[in-house]
């Protein structure tokens, strides 16, 4: 609880740190900001073109179908994988000031999440343009996945930034687990494909509901279950609690660690 | 009312032969982990006042900056606690987290938020830290292009107008020409008259004088003394053979 105060008094870092990462991303490139917007639409492009000329997958407008799946796992993946070496790349801060270390993944992934709000300019765009099934009013549910996206993918980025610290190897290896985790999350596939007897394995990732419900509302124009929602929800919510308790821990050793 | 409490800590650092840190490693060189613990600081305890001035003293490797990042929660103690009361403003390490292409005034917002600051704290003490740091039209040039000095007097003027409770202050002070440290003493003097707690780490021990109320001496990681700064001095003088 202590923690969710100091982070409030905290939040101009936060929000420093927010748009140094946003602005610094693309700062040199001709386009710069714009790139933001152009490498989704890009991304969209490469799909349409593979998907409905060479690799002709058995589902309708497969691009639209991939991509939005695709923009949400990006989001987690990247979120995960920049965010176990963000107390390492920041050593110089760490070792040399306090200031509460939560602030580090916290403003990893809510940059990340803004980036992906803002290719989601471009997905909703797409969805308008290309769709088959548009359907505004369920729209009003992205807010809620995207929260319980956001929830799950700052657990996951607390827990690994924090051992990272001490096992350097857990960003190679996450590197490979994050590949592993889309194969096995319905990003690029329909969870219809999965085997029966495999479902309930399927869906403890919390991933796979999210992506479900990101799939439900914008290609199927369909309400989300609610009830698929609910349980990925409490399990972000523990893993949040856990993370944090593991980086509280693990972070009274950074300074000496780095 | 006491501002920090220390009571009966330990701190130990590993010093390994040679550090390996990845998987393959900790199981190759297994012989290569083992490590020494060198303790740094034993079953130390005091307590600074709210509005008191120490300062710290002791021979290189005592271990008394290792204590102001203990009172800093920037490393934290194998035995004891520490509390502290208050906002706590650290100038360990000058200039943390500045970023060389970006300007001194953006450098301000970015260092002083890195301090706890909300964004309508730091524009409204924005005028006092740039006229502080007498760094005038330069303000808005990149950091990278600051000569050492400059980029000294930003560094330590944002610190000091962090407005807070307890200011930890390690050897910084010997930086900067004479008149810009005859500056920041007296600046020092007035926020402890404004009753700001402060813990000086230096080797200067007229500085100390001039600013603390009390000087605690560390030897070998215990307290050798603990007083007034003119005794204590004196006596450490005296043991360092000077």
């Amino acid at each position: 609880m202590e923690i969710i105060r100091e982070l409030y008094q905290y939040r101009e870092m936060i929000s420093n740190l927010v748009k140094k990462d946003l602005r610094g991303r693309y700062k040199g490139s001709v386009f710069g900001f714009l790139w933001t917007f152009i490498n989704p639409l890009l991304q969209l492009c490469v799909y349409t073109m593979v998907f409905s000329v060479i690799l002709r997958a058995g589902i309708d407008k497969y691009y639209l179908f991939l991509f939005v799946a695709l923009i949400p796992w990006i989001f987690f993946s990247t979120s995960v994988n920049v965010g176990s070496n963000i107390i390492i790349q920041e050593k110089n801060l760490v070792t040399k000031i306090y200031f509460p270390r939560e602030v580090l993944p916290v403003a990893l992934v809510t940059s990340n999440f803004v980036n992906m709000l803002y290719s989601f300019i471009i997905v909703l765009a797409a969805v308008v343009l290309l769709g088959n099934n548009v359907n505004f009013v369920a729209w009003i549910f992205l807010p809620l996945i995207m929260a319980v996206e956001f929830v799950f993918t700052l657990g996951c980025t607390l827990l690994f930034s924090a051992i990272t610290v001490y096992f350097r190897d857990m960003q190679h290896i996450l590197g490979i687990v994050t590949m592993a985790w889309q194969f096995l999350t319905p990003v690029m596939y329909s969870v219809d494909m999965v085997p029966e007897e495999l479902i309930p394995y399927f869906m403890a990732n919390p991933m796979t509901s999210i992506i479900i419900a990101f799939r439900d509302v914008l290609y199927y124009g369909s309400f989300p279950e609610i009830s698929i929602l609910f349980i990925p929800f409490s399990e972000s919510v523990i893993l949040l609690v856990f993370g944090e308790v593991v980086f509280h821990r693990l972070q009274r050793g950074f300074a000496e660690e780095l | 009312m006491n501002a920090i409490e220390v009571k009966n800590i330990s701190k130990k650092f590993k010093v390994y032969i040679d550090k390996s840190s990845s998987l393959k490693e900790k199981i190759l060189f297994k012989k290569r982990n083992y490590h020494e613990d060198k303790i740094v600081l034993q079953h130390i305890s005091f307590n600074i006042e709210k509005g008191e001035s120490v300062g710290l003293i002791g021979v290189n490797g005592c271990g008394k900056s290792t204590m102001l990042k203990l009172i800093a929660k920037i490393i934290f103690p194998n035995e004891g606690t520490i509390a502290t009361h208050g906002r706590v403003s650290s100038l360990i390490e000058l200039g943390a987290g500045f970023h060389p292409d970006m300007t001194g005034r953006e450098n301000i917002y970015t260092n002083a938020s890195i301090f706890g600051l909300s964004h309508s704290q730091i524009e409204k003490k924005m005028d006092a830290i740039i006229n502080f740091s007498e760094l005038g039209d330069a303000i808005d040039q990149p950091v990278r292009t600051y000569s050492s000095g400059m980029y000294m007097r930003l560094a330590f003027s944002v610190a000091i107008h962090v407005d807070a409770d307890i200011l930890l202050v390690d050897e910084i002070l010997a930086v900067g020409d004479l008149a810009f440290q005859e500056k920041c003493l007296q600046r020092m003097r007035e926020i402890r008259e404004e009753g700001t707690t402060i813990v000086i780490v230096s080797h200067a021990l007229g500085q100390i004088e001039s600013i603390c109320n009390r000087t605690i001496w560390l030897k070998d990681g215990t307290i050798q003394m603990d007083g007034l700064p003119e005794d204590v001095h004196r006596k450490y003088l005296q043991a360092i053979g000077m």
